[in-house]
């Protein structure tokens, strides 16, 4: 027993240890925290869950308090006689019935209050997005602006945005945690979530989720939300609004491929100046830091023509599932529309960042990089892991050299 | 005390020459052996899905880590659930009700003695059935909820989600069988005297839940029956490019199920430490009446609050309204048990032992959860926390921190009863402050990753989120457990053999179970005992005193006293496992499906044409 008298000695200790080390991990920075919201709904939940922490905590060190000192004071050892024999009291259950049943009704009323508020019908002139969840990513559609993105949502600040929710298979759920709570994304319904990104908010990116499990990559099945002044969200919708600046001219822009795909540069200029978001404002909890698979390798040295790539693409399997708007043979609806594809700053829905490298792995080898994709193995010779063959040439594998092409091609589309 | 009085302890005397070996575990219908055959399986179920937690918790420790795949993890996050919620705590709540329901009402064995037996074969079977396929990397994936239309045909083809709808609609006829069972038993065969308020909170608690059982199974074997139509017959209930067609409809019937689940899974518990606290206070519970309306109060609502698994589906208003005050109201009798549970130690002299230690964790850590369960009870401050770790941190509270705990401060206390002998307190204590310090360090940081912005069921997370401190000591934490587990396994074994020699009553406690030796002969009551109040060993009543003493009586056997005990049989196995087989047909060839059908109607005919007992004379 003695040892067990020590442990009993050392547990507080122990537990003063675990919870410096949690509160020292709170220090942390936490960029997809729900506790400092950036819109009225983020601030209406916030202010109840401020209230529920409170009141919980008051409850939960009353119950335990008296719970550790009943035992403290009432501990026996050997004894051999017995207590009084109390069978309750009804005065006592009376009370402690009432206690919480007030406590839930401090709760209860604001509920109900922040329900009808947040559930009523988005206002007149809010901006509607229209929101599609794929396995396993995001289609944005701006009906307003005849505007088709994937997986990165522009939203004016101080504007009231309306998301529109539709599945196109299973269901799913829309989460930007730091914007305000999540709306399942559910199968033959349409459903509605909005609030206005605070008018005070700088220029930023925040990090978006699918919360409602979906399958095989439902945690690849991330978004991002950029929050941008109301100028430069007109700038950026009238820009998007236009075909691919490469569009469907034949471009000699070369790109010179290496191993360290930062320093493929797009030659490609681009008409008219397009809204590019401003690097210095990506923050880089938005910037993925996922590895590449081990063992998917690309040829290094390589110079991709985005002539080319347009050829390739626009002859290849990719037209049968991606829309370039200005490349009349790209009109296939089951992928992602890559009309300026260069301009995001992710790939396979916030799982990659959207550099030549990872493009280039991504085009060789998509199952690989994100399990279960529908997108398919294009690399001659790569193993598809889900129809479990080889691609050949026969079943239109593409070099490395002509890959480089394409991601040329895709890298141009500003 | 009276308790004392009772005969001195003899080494625990093994079953009876013809009552040993494989076969007659095989054929037994006695409730005592079919229960501890139950608490085996079901603690194997436990270890086994808590090796699936170690294996997701070491994919989590750290960020982008390859150490299974997504399609494997699925599985094991599906699995997990599966395996500890119908292979786990249901079947380790089931052999309580099998050893003690009886017991402590004064009967000689369940209502049913050979249903008994098949319900355990159908879960042993239908356990396995569904356990298997992870072995080959084919297990369910669509999560233990298997929300449609993930789980239909069109976006799940393979054979995963054929075993998880299969093996659910199994392990349904167990638990239904044996829910009917318990409640005849409780109804018709309680000892001369034992009125409904006498009855032991355990066994009241277990009441509660078979009703519970009996109205929320077959809720969630219709919604099996029509995913199983639609997976293999092409009907049209969750799948969606038809017309008519709501997936909705499915998380509806699935939570009108799942919800009182959780109080299936929680009330067993809440019995068994209302039977711990008591007998380690020396004092009767507080307020048993309002103990036992509580129970009842949470069953009847628990049916009501199914939709606040849904408050982000788009409900409308007045939905999330009902819904929100419903699932509130169900704190009030639920905060009532527990200020009802700390009342009962308050005066009393409280005994610190490894059950006491168990039960008192309940009451500490099921607050915790029962207090963030308030917290996503309101929908705006839900739409944050669903499907987040925060909703996993309350949850493991309530099932890990209640259930677990509850259960093992049922085993610690129950072990003498069952075997005669006690378990190691030293082991006992090191495996408690394991498991509280373990299980503190695995699920709280969850509740931070949760607020933070963690999303659930994620098979990996990028670098840089802000999670990984968290999900690092979420790790350590579960390792923890995993090791006290161990330590746990070995004192259980170890003791049975070699623990010290527990006699009728080691812990004073009160109830009729006590009165009888440990471990109790296989007629249990040498006389059917006449109760005349709540507390038999404790009130001192002559009469009850009285036929104690004539029921500690230890070496005899049912002949002695002309006591009529049932035959053993085979035949439940053999329907069960007839049952199992022709389920099994759906995954291979209609052969199997009508040779498994024959098996089983045959063996059911014989079944039901032979007699259970000797003719009395």
């Amino acid at each position: 027993m003695k040892g067990l008298d020590r442990l009993r000695r050392l547990s507080p200790f122990v537990l003063t240890a675990a919870l410096a080390i949690i509160i020292g991990a709170c220090s942390g920075s936490h960029p997809n925290t729900t506790f400092t919201p950036h819109s009225d709904l983020g601030r209406d939940i916030d202010a109840l869950w401020d209230r529920l922490l409170l009141l919980g905590t008051i409850v939960f060190v009353l119950v335990e308090a008296a719970l550790i000192f009943v035992i403290i004071r009432y501990r026996h050892r050997d004894s051999n006689e017995r207590p009084p024999q109390t069978h309750g009291s009804t005065k006592l259950e009376i009370l402690w019935t009432l206690i919480p049943a007030v406590i839930l009704v401090f709760i209860a009323i604001p509920t109900v209050r922040t329900i009808f508020k947040t559930q009523a019908n988005a206002p007149h002139g809010s901006l509607n997005i229209e929101v599609i969840g794929h396995q396993w990513w995001w289609e944005f559609k701006y009906p307003e602006y005849g505007i088709t993105t994937a997986n990165e949502v522009y939203v004016p600040t101080g504007r009231t945005v309306n998301f529109t929710l539709h599945s196109a298979d299973v269901i799913h759920s829309f989460w930007a945690p730091q914007l305000g709570g999540k709306r399942d994304v559910v199968t033959n319904r349409t459903n509605f979530l909005w609030y206005t990104p605070d008018s005070s908010m700088e220029t930023s990116v925040w990090n978006g989720f699918c919360a409602e499990y979906c399958g095989t990559s439902h945690a690849n099945m991330k978004f991002r939300v950029f929050t941008v002044k109301p100028d430069e969200f007109v700038r950026w919708a009238g820009w998007q609004k236009t075909q691919a600046a490469f569009g469907a001219k034949t471009a000699t822009a070369t790109t010179a491929a290496s191993s360290t795909p930062e320093m493929m540069t797009a030659a490609a200029t681009t008409t008219g100046g397009p809204y590019i978001f401003p690097k210095e404002k990506i923050p880089a909890y938005t910037v993925p830091a996922t590895p590449p698979p081990r063992g998917l390798t690309f040829t290094a040295g390589l110079t991709g023509n985005a002539g080319r790539g347009q050829q390739i693409f626009s002859t290849g399997a990719c037209i049968g599932c991606h829309v370039i708007a200005g490349n009349p043979s790209a009109m296939g609806v089951l992928g992602p529309n890559l009309t300026h594809i260069g301009s995001r700053t992710t790939i396979a829905a916030g799982r990659y960042p959207n550099a030549a490298a990872y493009l280039a792995l991504w085009i060789k080898n998509a199952r690989v990089m994100k399990p279960g994709v529908l997108m398919p193995t294009l690399g001659l010779d790569e193993y598809d892991p889900i129809l479990k063959t080889k691609v050949t040439t026969a079943s239109g594998g593409l070099t490395d050299q002509q890959i480089a092409d394409v991601v040329a091609y895709l890298t141009a589309l500003k | 005390m009276a308790s004392t009085a009772i005969a001195t302890p003899l080494a625990p005397t093994a079953y009876s020459g013809e009552q040993s070996g494989v076969w007659s575990w095989l054929t037994t219908v006695d409730h005592k052996r079919i229960g501890t055959l139950y608490l085996f399986t079901a603690l194997f179920f436990f270890m086994w899905g808590g090796v699936e937690a170690l294996i997701i918790r070491a994919q989590l420790g750290a960020p982008n880590q390859h150490l299974v795949s997504a399609e494997f993890y699925n599985q094991l996050f599906t699995m997990h659930g599966t395996t500890m919620i119908f292979l786990a705590i249901m079947p380790l709540s089931a052999a309580f009700f099998n050893y003690l329901i009886p017991l402590q009402i004064g009967a000689r064995d369940v209502a049913f003695p050979r249903l008994n037996a098949f319900s355990y074969w159908v879960y042993l079977f239908g356990g396995i059935f569904i356990t298997v396929p992870i072995l080959f990397a084919v297990a369910p994936d669509g999560g233990w909820f298997g929300y449609a239309p993930l789980t239909t045909r069109a976006y799940s083809p393979g054979i995963n989600i054929d075993f998880w709808v299969i093996g659910l609609q199994i392990l349904g006829v167990s638990s239904l069988a044996a829910a009917f069972n318990f409640l005849t038993t409780i109804i018709n065969l309680r000892a001369p005297g034992m009125s409904l308020m006498r009855m032991p909170m355990f066994t009241w608690m277990s009441f509660v839940v078979q009703f519970l059982l009996v109205l929320a199974f077959p809720v969630i074997t219709i919604a099996l029956v029509f995913l199983l139509f639609d997976r293999f017959f092409g009907t049209n209930f969750y799948n969606t490019v038809d017309a008519g067609a709501d997936p909705l409809l499915w998380q509806h019937l699935f939570w009108i199920f799942g919800h009182p689940e959780v109080y299936i899974l929680i009330l067993p518990a809440f019995g068994l430490v209302s039977e711990v606290i008591p007998a380690n206070s020396k004092k009767p519970l507080f307020g048993y009446p309002v103990m036992v309306y509580s129970g009842i109060l949470i069953a009847v609502l628990g049916f009501g609050v199914w939709a606040h698994h849904m408050f982000a589906v788009g409900m409308g208003p007045i939905a999330d309204t009902f819904f929100s005050l419903a699932t509130m109201l169900i704190g009030i009798p639920t905060g009532v048990k527990i200020f009802n549970w700390i009342a009962t130690m308050a005066q009393g002299h409280v005994r610190l032992n490894t059950p006491m230690l168990f039960a008192i964790a309940l009451v500490a850590l099921f607050t915790i959860g029962g207090i963030s369960g308030v917290m996503h009870s309101s929908p705006p401050a839900d739409l944050q926390q669903t499907d987040t770790y925060f909703i996993v941190a309350h949850f493991h509270y309530v099932l890990f921190g209640g259930s677990i705990m509850g259960i093992f401060a049922g085993i610690y206390h129950y072990f003498p009863k069952m075997t005669g002998r006690m378990l190691d307190e030293k082991l006992g204590k090191i495996h408690f402050w394991l498991y509280f310090v373990g299980m503190n360090i695995t699920f709280f940081p969850m509740h931070f990753a949760g607020m933070l912005g963690m999303p659930r069921r994620i098979y990996t997370y990028d670098a840089g989120q802000g999670w990984e401190s968290y999900n690092f000591y979420s790790s350590i934490g579960s390792y923890i457990i995993g090791v006290a587990t161990l330590v746990f396994a070995w004192n259980f074994l170890k003791s049975r053999r070699s623990g010290a020699i527990a006699g009728p009553n080691p812990w004073g406690a009160a109830t009729l179970e006590w009165t009888i030796p440990s471990p109790p002969p296989d007629y249990n009551f040498a006389k059917i005992p006449t109760v005349t109040s709540r507390y038999p060993l404790w009130e001192g009543k002559e009469a009850d005193l009285e036929s104690a003493r004539f029921n500690a009586q230890e070496g005899k056997t049912a002949a002695d006293f002309g006591i009529v005990m049932p035959y053993n049989t085979i035949k439940p196995m053999i329907v069960a496992f007839g049952l199992v087989l022709m389920f099994c047909g759906l995954l291979t060839s209609r052969v199997i499906i009508f040779l498994g059908a024959g098996i089983m109607i045959v063996s059911l005919f014989t079944w039901l044409l032979s007699p259970l007992e000797p003719e009395h004379h």
